[in-house]
């Protein structure tokens, strides 16, 4: 069976990425996670973002004036399963810290499962928080979309189509839920930016990148996209048969960092993980950022003080994705 | 009905057609609102319609998505269904958009087959209709592509029926489907509004072995309600029409998915389809979906 055409990528295409300039310079300038815990989503997260931005090396000075995309993680939103889509308040949360400092807040998603983007908006309650905090949504999935090539080189596709607000954006946070994930373990910052492929050029679900390679697509969209940074909503995750039939496990967190492969390879840690050897991770470690512990600086909670074993399903590959428990732990 | 004009009157003011207000204009939007107005009896305006989806055929006969994105091609079965219906309004038209063409692309357009496999329940070895060239075959595209041949009288056709036979193997057990996986790692996915009620539109005249047919229409009447979605209403309660299951008081539900449309965004693509779905079972893609004859072109 080929695996890859359905939903998963298998082959793992290296070349080309080795040395790549703009992943060397994200490289010297991002390599911390940012981590709180006892976090909860009527409480002061808007003060919990901002510290673990200035404690990750944002620089607020540098956002006045500009373009801030927020992209949540809307993949196929109902109400019996809050645990799979980020939360509205984290949203609001965000978008508030980034207009206080002086930027253009827009929200924008391509539900990758969904056409009626209407109904996600509804049933994950997204709208009427973004109605409140009077915060307008781009609906990914239906823009103008322009061709920005692959500037990672691990599928062979050699470009991406992207909708307007994000080629536009000066900069793009991936908002994604921490979550297991059925075909690659653990869907964080990196997967998240699935949802700004528009589903008109590349239908629903994203069959195109699929077939190219989920790993690889991963690894090929945040390279495309490099002004990218990861707020997570870790508060109430999704464990088990994620990322749609997970059940919920309440962790109480927020992570935050500048470099997205550094933030995700430090989630995975907390859900017990080895990030090294998460496919996507693999091809971004030392590409698009750090994967190795030792090269993350850790601000806030470390990983460990807050680990907690996500439950994954009994399949070989994604259990072959466990961290020892020496290593999780020691 | 006076909202019903109102909201024709909203669609025609902005041919052709986006899904949002402030987005580019798009083959799918276009070919639901030509529908619409050509139902309504807006002849003129309905092949202002069409003949701007002609301006976006292909030589292949294949439809983009919007100008300047000739690919990928599955707004064509939409563009098929609207050129038919407004063409058979009004004989006098000129006929821009070239159905034969058209049908020819949608004929040839195949989604990939794969061998079984133990990770997701449906067979991967029926061929149907992708969104994409090159990928696997989906709900939305297959029953769009279905319901263009049986408007054209082929309901008959292999295509379609093999078409048919990829959405009955697609609709989940227990009632309903969604993008078109059943099963994966042994879990029952979740079921859509929007899919189930395009895919009960073309299964319409299918026999019901299984019985997941009605469960899929019971599925529809249990999950709609008059807070859903406009698109997804809309989709929803046409399929019911189709079976002769509205609900008692449909015509009230969609004034107000119209009136929910207007207050946030008049979005022509949500506007059009409200449109459709008030016309019940005598609307376009009702009558479609009931279309099982096979005529010649």
């Amino acid at each position: 069976m080929d695996r890859r055409a359905l939903l998963v990528g298998s082959g793992v295409a290296l070349a080309g990425l080795v040395g790549y300039p703009i992943v060397r310079r994200a490289l010297a300038l991002r390599s911390a996670a940012f981590v709180a815990r006892g976090q909860r989503y009527d409480g002061p997260i808007e003060q919990t973002i901002r510290d673990g931005l200035l404690a990750t090396g944002f620089q607020p000075e540098r956002i006045a004036g500009k373009r801030v995309l927020l992209k949540p993680n809307l993949v196929e939103p109902t109400r019996k399963s809050p645990q799979m889509t980020t939360h509205p308040a984290m949203v609001v949360a965000a978008a508030n810290v980034f207009r206080r400092w002086g930027a253009s807040v827009i929200v924008g998603e391509g539900p990758g499962h969904v056409r009626d983007t209407e109904m996600a908006l509804a049933e994950s309650n997204m709208q009427a928080a973004l109605d409140d905090a009077g915060l307008d949504f781009a609906d990914l999935n239906y823009e103008d979309v322009s061709w920005v090539a692959n500037a990672g080189g691990a599928s062979k596709l050699p470009g991406f189509w992207f909708p307007r607000s994000v080629v536009e954006a000066d900069l793009i946070v991936s908002m994604p839920k921490l979550k297991t994930h059925h075909w690659v373990g653990f869907t964080a910052s990196m997967k998240n930016l699935y949802g700004t492929i528009p589903g008109i050029k590349y239908g629903w679900p994203k069959n195109v990148l699929h077939y190219a390679g989920i790993p690889e697509t991963v690894l090929d969209i945040n390279a495309s996209l490099p002004k990218a940074i990861s707020i997570i909503d870790g508060i109430v995750c999704m464990e088990g048969d994620g990322p749609i039939l997970g059940t919920a496990k309440q962790m109480g967190l927020v992570i935050v960092g500048c470099n997205p492969t550094a933030v995700d390879a430090t989630v995975a840690r907390i859900m017990g993980l080895a990030p090294e050897r998460v496919s996507y991770l693999q091809l971004a470690a030392n590409r698009l950022g750090p994967v190795d512990e030792g090269l993350i600086a850790q601000r806030g909670e470390t990983w460990r003080s807050v680990a907690s074993p996500f439950r994954i399903i009994d399949n070989p590959s994604l259990q072959a994705l466990r961290a020892q428990s020496g290593t999780l732990f020691s | 009905m006076a909202w019903t004009n109102e909201l024709l009157d909203q669609l025609t003011g902005q041919l052709p057609c986006g899904y949002h207000m402030s987005g580019p204009p798009g083959a799918e939007p276009t070919a639901l609102a030509a529908l619409a107005l050509a139902a309504g009896d807006r002849t003129v305006d309905a092949q202002r319609a069409i003949d701007w989806i002609a301006s976006q055929q292909a030589a292949d006969g294949s439809v983009g998505p919007m100008p300047g994105q000739a690919t990928p091609g599955w707004p064509t079965s939409l563009a098929v269904l609207a050129a038919q219906f407004v063409y058979s309004r009004n004989s006098a038209a000129k006929h821009a958009f070239d159905l034969t063409r058209a049908i020819n692309w949608i004929c040839q357009t195949k989604g990939e087959s794969l061998p079984r496999n133990d990770i997701t329940a449906h067979d991967t070895t029926i061929v149907a209709w992708p969104w994409v060239a090159d990928t696997h075959s989906w709900i939305e595209p297959t029953s769009q592509s279905i319901l263009a041949l049986k408007a054209i009288g082929r309901a008959a056709d292999a295509r379609a029926q093999e078409g048919a036979r990829m959405i009955i193997d697609r609709l989940l057990p227990s009632g309903g489907c969604n993008y078109g996986n059943t099963f994966v790692m042994g879990q029952e996915l979740r079921p859509h509004l929007q899919p189930t009620a395009l895919a009960m539109l073309a299964l319409s005249g299918q026999p019901d072995a299984t019985g997941t047919i009605s469960k899929s229409l019971d599925y529809l009447s249990r999950e709609l309600s008059p807070s859903t979605a406009s698109a997804s209403l809309s989709y929803g309660l046409m399929a019911l029409a189709a079976y002769g299951r509205a609900p008692r008081d449909w015509m009230g539900w969609l004034e107000n998915a119209y009136r929910r449309t207007v207050k946030r965004e008049p979005a022509p693509y949500r506007l059009a389809l409200i449109a459709l779905a008030a016309l019940g079972d005598t609307g376009p893609l009702a009558l479609a979906a009931k279309n099982t004859k096979s005529t010649s072109l």
